[in-house]
């Protein structure tokens, strides 16, 4: 089987998503560096012929390309030998999943957003991000408090699923726009717990301790 | 067996216990000063000041191995007493004794880790209940906004409220058949933290029917500290 191969910038939350969803399935990628800042390379003839939406990540597997992150996460998770203990098997398991996966693209892309106007010279309200972004986090905080009373670690559940790692870089890189962690013990706890799955994979800015 | 009073107001409750598991660390803000509270691999709590006295770095950032804490930086290792023990870089150097990060008191009590300042001399609130953790919840409100609310209305939609007792930091009032105990600190001027918890054993299918009413008290106290800044 060839390996699908991975439009990747190291510094771009989305492309950690996958880089980290591959490892914990167990997919072997293909790694294109894209040097997306400063050289905006995501925005030239050749990225726009595989993304028009000239954003990263872009995954090419054979005749499939995929330019949705989370369609992208769920793709690997059925492609790698790990993978299938990210998807649910019972249909509320998988709806929950899907429901915080659309959190995550919709809900949840603050965040992202803002880290990228705080490091990676995007234009946006600094602000006003920062602000979307800690009400979105506010919310899954709240999620996680209740579901460690239901005995449940997950987003969606007893088990990470791919919506947990849609969502936690969310969280996990929220220092590199100033975002404290303080006011989230669940979601620290929460992230702990990610961090403790088989295969996970750190970025810069989410520590590797030793 | 009668014990000492203690003061409520002279130790700050500054997280809930639970929060805060065995080889852990986090960072919280205390009327403006950052505080690192970490639990060694014995399980004793700690708080100091959140900063790494080599280059500034925040400890909360860091990690805890055994009975130390590590800097994030450049691995610099603090044992139980706040002293520098270890230095990767100078893995020879026997580190001189100056090199210490700033303490503050720690207890635990109530489901609480309290602090005070090295030099306080009130005895360290008492564990005289069990307490179920609830959550710590950080709001956008001056702190007497928020204790004025909690004491008044408690968590919106729980019931009458009845019974209050104001001690210091810690406001204790029932709703329904709850006996809540709250803690309460000041991050600064503006934002406050509540440590909030259920007396006795809670069954964890209350608890988390009681986390909408967290969220509902936060907005309730945020529109509030809104309206009055106008």
């Amino acid at each position: 089987m060839t390996k699908p191969t991975l439009w990747n910038y190291d510094l771009d939350d989305a492309c950690y998503r996958v880089r980290l969803m591959a490892s914990l399935a167990g997919v072997r990628l293909d790694l294109r560096s894209v040097d997306a800042f400063p050289g905006h390379e995501h925005l030239g003839d050749d990225m726009l012929a595989l993304n028009p939406l000239g954003r990263l990540p872009v995954l090419e597997d054979g005749p499939l390309i995929l330019r949705q992150t989370e369609a992208i996460l769920l793709h690997l998770a059925r492609l790698g030998p790990r993978g299938t203990a990210f998807l649910p098997s019972d249909d509320a398991g998988v709806a929950r999943m899907q429901d915080w996966l659309f959190f995550a693209s919709r809900d949840l892309a603050a965040p992202s957003q803002a880290r990228a106007v705080a490091m990676l010279g995007a234009a946006g309200d600094a602000l006003a991000l920062k602000d979307t972004a800690r009400h979105g986090l506010r919310l899954l905080e709240d999620h996680m408090t209740a579901q460690g009373f239901r005995g449940q670690g997950f987003v969606a559940g007893v088990h990470a699923t791919v919506a947990d790692i849609a969502l936690f870089p969310a969280f996990a890189l929220c220092r590199d726009f100033n975002l404290d962690h303080d006011a989230f013990p669940a979601l620290r706890l929460w992230a702990r717990r990610v961090r403790q799955l088989d295969g996970f994979i750190t970025m810069p800015g989410i520590p590797d301790y030793h | 067996m009668p014990h000492p009073p203690t003061d409520h107001a002279k130790w700050t409750p500054l997280a809930l216990a639970s929060d805060i598991r065995t080889a852990t660390s986090a960072g919280t803000v205390w009327n403006g000063a950052e505080i690192v509270i970490w639990r060694d691999s014995a399980g004793t709590a700690h708080a100091w000041e959140d900063r790494c006295p080599h280059r500034g770095m925040k400890l909360s950032f860091g990690f805890v191995r055994g009975d130390r804490i590590a800097c994030l930086y450049h691995g610099w290792e603090y044992d139980s007493t706040a002293a520098c023990r270890y230095i990767p870089a100078h893995p020879e150097l026997d580190v001189p004794a100056t090199i210490r990060v700033a303490r503050y008191k720690a207890a635990e009590a109530l489901g609480m880790i309290w602090v005070a300042p090295l030099d306080q001399s009130a005895p360290a609130p008492v564990d005289e209940t069990k307490v179920s953790a609830l959550r710590s919840l950080q709001v956008d409100a001056p702190l007497p906004v928020l204790t004025q609310l909690l004491a008044t209305a408690g968590l919106p939609g729980a019931g009458g409220v009845r019974d209050v007792v104001v001690d210091g930091s810690v406001i204790r009032l029932t709703q329904g058949a709850l006996r809540l105990i709250a803690g309460l600190h000041p991050v600064d001027g503006a934002t406050s933290i509540l440590h909030l918890g259920v007396q006795g054993t809670c069954a964890p299918d209350t608890l988390a029917t009681l986390v909408p009413a967290t969220a509902a008290l936060r907005r309730l106290a945020e529109t509030t500290a809104a309206g009055a800044a106008q």
